[in-house]
């Protein structure tokens, strides 16, 4: 499972987030989002203070629900800015 | 359709001419170019760093500017965004629009950078004396692009 973090999110994930197996207790990605607050609370304070959206496999979630497979790549996104 | 994200200074002027001579059938060409300010929001700015989540950043700003063309009836749409480090003074963005008439391609440029300001996968930090800080997109940009919506509706 690869997890990768964008903006603010990035300055403090951890890097081996970039590869790691998927934990027993993490089958949605409700789950995955519970878990990454519990074991890093940098990572959790950001969270809490701002929307974070997440991408599965470069598609679009709508559903936290959804299951998390362990070869997937979730990106977590906070607020964009381009332009 | 014609989407880039670029990670080197580009020249918007030869781009866009590039773009203007690919169709004939255009009287219209509209272009905006964005570039990195010296200062922002009272802080001295010496390097705009832009973050990108590659594959994911083009096909978004891609199916963005498809649903913009699509509504407009737009013919023609570029778009260069650069990511990396950028320099005060740089281009950071060129958006331009090729339509029939005039209003097609103004309207087609303003939302897509309204867009942009509020949903393109795209980071920026702005680094300089005082520090780096992320830039995030501003309520008013937000709003911007709500009403933007609702005129084009």
């Amino acid at each position: 499972m690869r997890l990768v973090f964008f903006g603010k999110l990035g300055d403090v994930a951890p890097s081996h987030f970039s590869d790691i197996a998927r934990p027993d207790e993490v089958r949605t990605l409700a789950d995955l989002k519970a878990w990454v607050v519990r074991d890093q609370p940098p990572l959790a304070s950001l969270m809490a203070a701002t929307p974070v959206r997440l991408i599965v496999n470069q598609a679009v979630v709508h559903d936290l629900s959804q299951t998390v497979d362990d070869h997937d790549e979730i990106a977590f996104l906070p607020p964009m800015s381009g332009g | 359709m014609d989407i880039r994200i670029v990670t080197a200074a580009f020249d918007p002027q030869s781009l866009c001419e590039q773009f203007r001579a690919a169709r004939r059938d255009a009287g219209a060409l509209v272009s905006f170019v964005g570039l990195c300010r010296a200062k922002t929001g009272g802080h001295a700015v010496d390097l705009l760093t832009i973050q990108q989540y590659e594959g994911f950043t083009a096909a978004e700003i891609g199916r963005i500017a498809q649903d913009i063309a699509a509504r407009l009836s737009c013919p023609d749409i570029l778009v260069v965004h650069r990511v990396g480090d950028i320099r005060p003074g740089e281009a950071i963005v060129l958006v331009a629009a090729l339509s029939e008439h005039r209003e097609t391609a103004f309207d087609a440029v303003r939302l897509l950078m309204d867009y942009l300001k509020t949903d393109a996968p795209l980071w920026k930090k702005e680094s300089g004396p005082d520090g780096s800080r992320w830039i995030e997109a501003r309520a008013q940009d937000r709003e911007r692009r709500i009403k933007a919506d609702e005129r084009i509706a």
